[in-house]
């Protein structure tokens, strides 16, 4: 057999392998995409006649929307990476009482998001544990849950991605960390240095792509904001689920279009963020 | 030094104090019969919460989700394997156009999703169920293959060629050599998918139409009422403590094969 | 810049109760001076270096330089610089700024960070190479970037651990003699722990050989080679003719017969060790003894022969003869052993000595 006949058929078997994982990923995003694109121009109605119109996309309140969606996720992914980054790095430094932290931090991950609200709704709101704790009576407490600043609903996705960016950066950093940082160490390098130049480096590649993960995440996740938001302004995904079961069937194009926007949106932030993760592996 | 060393561990506490404190409210209201604000612990404990839970059908639903979960487990696993393998082969044509390819629904909202070919899958008439798992399924390759991928490159092919050297086959070389070293790999997968169909909220609220009624539907269903903190509390413990459970197995496992 | 390393009585226990990985070593390194560690692994020669470079605390014991107490001193501020097995070049810096590492933390200007680091840069023949990303080196390059950037952060010790064990033998070759060259220019203090005899031999003034965490013997490896003071020190620098008899009025009686012996030796049981180098077959006539060739083995040139010499206690002697001389098996031949290069040593393990001694007091 000749070396292009093998490894024609060793593509040909890899492509085999990964076809039963590619078919059904392409066939739902695809048709998903396309039957939300073509929903939300008027082209596909539940009843009426297909006419292509951009009413639906007018008629949102889609601009207010965004900037709100793209300020939750910015803002809780912002504490997240923060905390995050502080967890990792305590987990790995390899002290006795860092094994509890990992063990605390992974079992946080299994908690569902809705969980997470659950909870923060009973530790935030006016008569929740936080004010007890505290010995604030539930009047002079702020209105963190439905609040004007989203306060609950931003702590809940920072409570629950900064375990998840500790996660990845720690698995980042474990293996190789400790030998780099003692070699910094040994060149004369103090500990805000050995952060500075070696373990921040270090850990960048893992800490961006993370957040950038729990960023297109928190855009378009639902549940968090429905639960602990305030009724107006809405988050896209609240307000995409709103018009989408409402009974007025009109309301769908504009749900339809709200989707797009959002998964446009997390599209956007995937590039950008490929692009810096491209700038830092240049880098390294 | 000393200051540093004292520093550290009031990081570590507080680290510690933000990771647990949200759950510590769940764990005192799912105990308690009554507690009235400014208490700082329940003034009656007790099962009323409990009872409410099973009332409103817990059981039921976290079976309904214990389904669900395994049905995208056992669905997403095997192809996530089959195409980190793939990806790590090395004779993939554009390997990373593919990887991309299986990402995307990481970048696509699950609601989006839903909401796009959910009229879709009235129209061709899928049962909701199937519906589901399909979509769930296709939310969960992503994680499932990452992990995959990354065990299949950490995995050392020649202890497969030493295999076939000694006379296996290459099924024997996947049962006797594959499966248990990238075991703990397959199980992280599988829990990580699991997770996926056991905690959906969303889809299964725009596909199911509100007639599958899973735990996570219960729980956003309490939750968004007001006034029955106590059964919040058991509903969203009992949707935590299944996936806790699995973690701690599935952490013996890891140990067990680094062994 | 050098200065002088002096450790004293440094003990590691790892977990209680168990055996030190290091126990009661008391070594000095004179300033610009190459002192070696020489131990098979597991031996406790790497701990050696961890606890001077206060990597890791000492159970008991004390590090000095310069005569200042290191105790309690972070690594970063002790002046000693290290250099493992693994290059460790950080992966996101450039060659240039892996060994400007330690002047660009100390806070010198970048011009001044660049160009030292060039300078670096060519005292290890890698001129040029500074922009390059860490990645791109090969081994032996990669390693040769880490004795510089060790050297740019002008250390007062050197640190070296194992630092060339795992290139192939050409390359250790020309980094001892780089190393050599170096140690001509910069005078650096160098304490190098090793597992290879030859390494110590080539870069070494004084070779301390450790085992199972005890000093064995220190001294120059010519002393070493000729003068093994256990069986344990001669096996591990390559020693294969152990020969049990008595030592009686500073001869030794064996298998061999009644051999004088150069220096005064303890009375009692003793084994005799001689180096395969210095034992020459001869005729029968001018022979020490006689025996038979049992087994012959290559060694490029030479030829290394075990010859079995009959008695009540049979005896094995390896000697390795020059190029030219050959032997076969089953040949009777005479062997001479010159009268320096014969030792004895104590026939019982001297820990076992040592800890009866211990249980005595």
């Amino acid at each position: 057999m000749t070396a292009a006949g093998r490894s024609g058929a060793g593509s040909r078997r890899a492509t085999l392998l990964v076809l039963p994982a590619v078919v059904p990923v392409v066939v739902v995003v695809g048709a998903a995409l396309t039957s939300a694109v073509l929903l939300s121009l008027g082209l596909t109605p539940l009843v009426g006649r297909p006419e292509l119109s951009l009413d639906a996309w007018r008629a949102t309140e889609l601009g207010t929307s965004i900037r709100l969606s793209l300020a939750i996720a910015a803002g809780a992914t912002a504490v997240a990476t923060v905390v995050g980054l502080c967890l990792a790095l305590a987990v790995t430094a390899g002290a006795r009482r860092s094994r509890l932290l990992a063990t605390l931090s992974s079992l946080t991950i299994p908690v569902p998001h809705l969980v997470g609200a659950a909870a923060m709704g009973l530790l935030l709101a006016d008569a929740g544990f936080l004010p007890r704790l505290l010995g604030i009576a539930p009047a002079d407490w702020p209105a963190l849950v439905g609040g004007r600043w989203w306060i609950a609903v931003g702590a809940e996705y920072a409570w629950k991605e900064s375990a998840f960016i500790a996660l990845v950066v720690a698995g980042a950093l474990s293996s190789r960390v400790a030998s780099y940082t003692e070699t910094a160490a040994l060149l004369g390098a103090g500990r805000w240095a050995r952060f500075r130049h070696v373990t921040l480096p270090l850990a960048a590649p893992a800490l961006a792509a993370s957040a950038a993960v729990s960023f297109v995440y928190t855009l378009g996740s639902y549940e968090v904001a429905a639960l602990l938001g305030r009724p107006a302004p809405e988050p896209l995904p609240v307000l995409a689920v709103r018009l989408f079961t409402s009974i007025d069937l009109a309301a769908r194009p504009q749900a339809a279009a709200v989707a797009v926007t959002t998964s446009a949106l997390g599209l956007v932030a995937v590039l950008v963020a490929l692009r810096s993760l491209r700038r830092l592996a240049a880098e390294q | 030094m000393l200051v540093s060393r004292l520093g550290s561990r009031l990081g570590r506490g507080a680290l510690a104090v933000w990771l647990v404190l949200p759950l510590v409210p769940l764990l005192l209201w799912a105990a308690a019969d009554r507690w009235s604000a400014p208490a700082l612990l329940p003034q009656a404990w007790g099962t009323t919460g409990l009872a409410e839970a099973r009332a409103a059908g817990a059981g039921p639903a976290a079976v309904r989700s214990a389904v669900l979960g395994t049905a995208v487990a056992l669905l997403a696993t095997p192809l996530g394997a089959l195409a980190g393998r793939a990806l790590t082969s090395g004779a993939l044509r554009a390997p990373g156009l593919v990887f991309g390819v299986l990402l995307s629904p990481l970048v696509l909202p699950p609601f989006a999703v839903a909401l796009g070919l959910d009229v879709l899958l009235l129209r061709l008439r899928v049962p909701a169920e199937v519906g589901l798992v399909l979509l769930l399924t296709v939310a969960a390759i992503p994680y499932t293959t990452v992990v995959m991928r990354a065990a299949y490159a950490a995995h050392d092919r020649h202890h497969d060629e030493e295999a076939r050297l000694l006379g296996a086959s290459a099924w024997r070389v996947v049962r006797s050599v594959q499966l248990p070293l990238l075991a703990p790999a397959i199980a992280g997968a599988a829990f990580l998918a699991f997770l996926v169909g056991w905690s959906d909220y969303v889809v299964t609220l725009l596909v199911g139409g509100g007639r599958l009624v899973t735990l996570p539907l219960l729980v956003g269903a309490a939750a968004s009422a007001t006034g029955n903190d106590a059964q919040v509390a058991v509903l969203a413990l009992s949707a935590v403590l299944p996936p806790v459970a699995l973690l701690v197995v599935i952490g013996s496992i890891g140990r067990r094969a680094r062994r | 810049m050098s200065g002088s390393l002096q450790l004293t009585g440094l003990t590691r226990v790892h977990t209680a109760g168990a055996a030190p990985a290091l126990d009661d070593l008391t070594l000095a390194v004179p300033a610009g001076s190459c002192v070696a560690v020489l131990g098979p692994s597991g031996s406790g020669k790497s701990t050696v270096l961890r606890l001077t470079a206060g990597l890791d605390t000492p159970t008991r014991g004390s590090v000095h330089l310069d005569g200042r107490d290191l105790a309690g001193v972070v690594p970063e501020r002790r002046g000693m610089a290290m250099v493992f097995q693994r290059p460790l070049l950080f992966p996101h810096l450039s060659v240039r700024d892996n060994v400007g590492f330690a002047d660009r933390v100390r806070g010198l200007p970048r011009r001044q960070v660049r160009e030292s680091a060039e300078r670096y840069l060519e005292l290890v023949q890698l001129g040029g190479f500074g922009h390059r990303p860490a990645r791109a080196l090969s081994g032996g390059q990669a390693q040769r970037v880490a004795l510089a950037r060790a050297l740019a952060a002008e250390p007062r010790v050197l640190l070296l651990d194992e630092p060339f064990s795992a290139l192939d033998t050409g390359l250790r070759q020309e980094m001892h003699e780089l190393l050599a060259d170096l140690r001509l220019r910069l005078a650096p203090t160098v304490l190098l722990v090793t597992h290879d005899p030859a390494e110590a031999d080539a870069l070494a003034d004084t070779v301390a050989v450790l085992d199972a965490g005890r000093l064995q013997q220190l001294g120059p490896m010519r002393e070493l080679y000729t003068r093994p003071r256990s069986l344990a020190v001669s096996r591990l620098l390559g020693g294969r003719t152990e020969v049990p008899g008595t030592v009686a009025g500073g001869r030794h009686r064996s298998a061999l017969g009644d051999l004088e012996l150069p220096a005064p030796a303890a009375e009692g049981r003793g084994v005799l060790v001689v180096r395969p180098e210095a034992v020459t077959l001869v005729a029968a006539a001018d022979a020490d003894a006689r025996g038979t060739v049992v087994q012959v083995r290559r060694r490029g040139l030479r030829s290394l022969v075990t010859v079995e010499v009959a008695g009540a206690e049979p005896a094995a002697v390896d000697a390795e003869l020059p190029p030219g001389q050959e032997a076969v098996v089953g040949a009777e031949v005479g062997l001479r052993i010159p009268l320096g290069a014969r030792c004895v040593v104590p026939l019982a393990d001297p820990r076992e000595v040592a800890s009866a001694h211990d249980g005595q007091r």
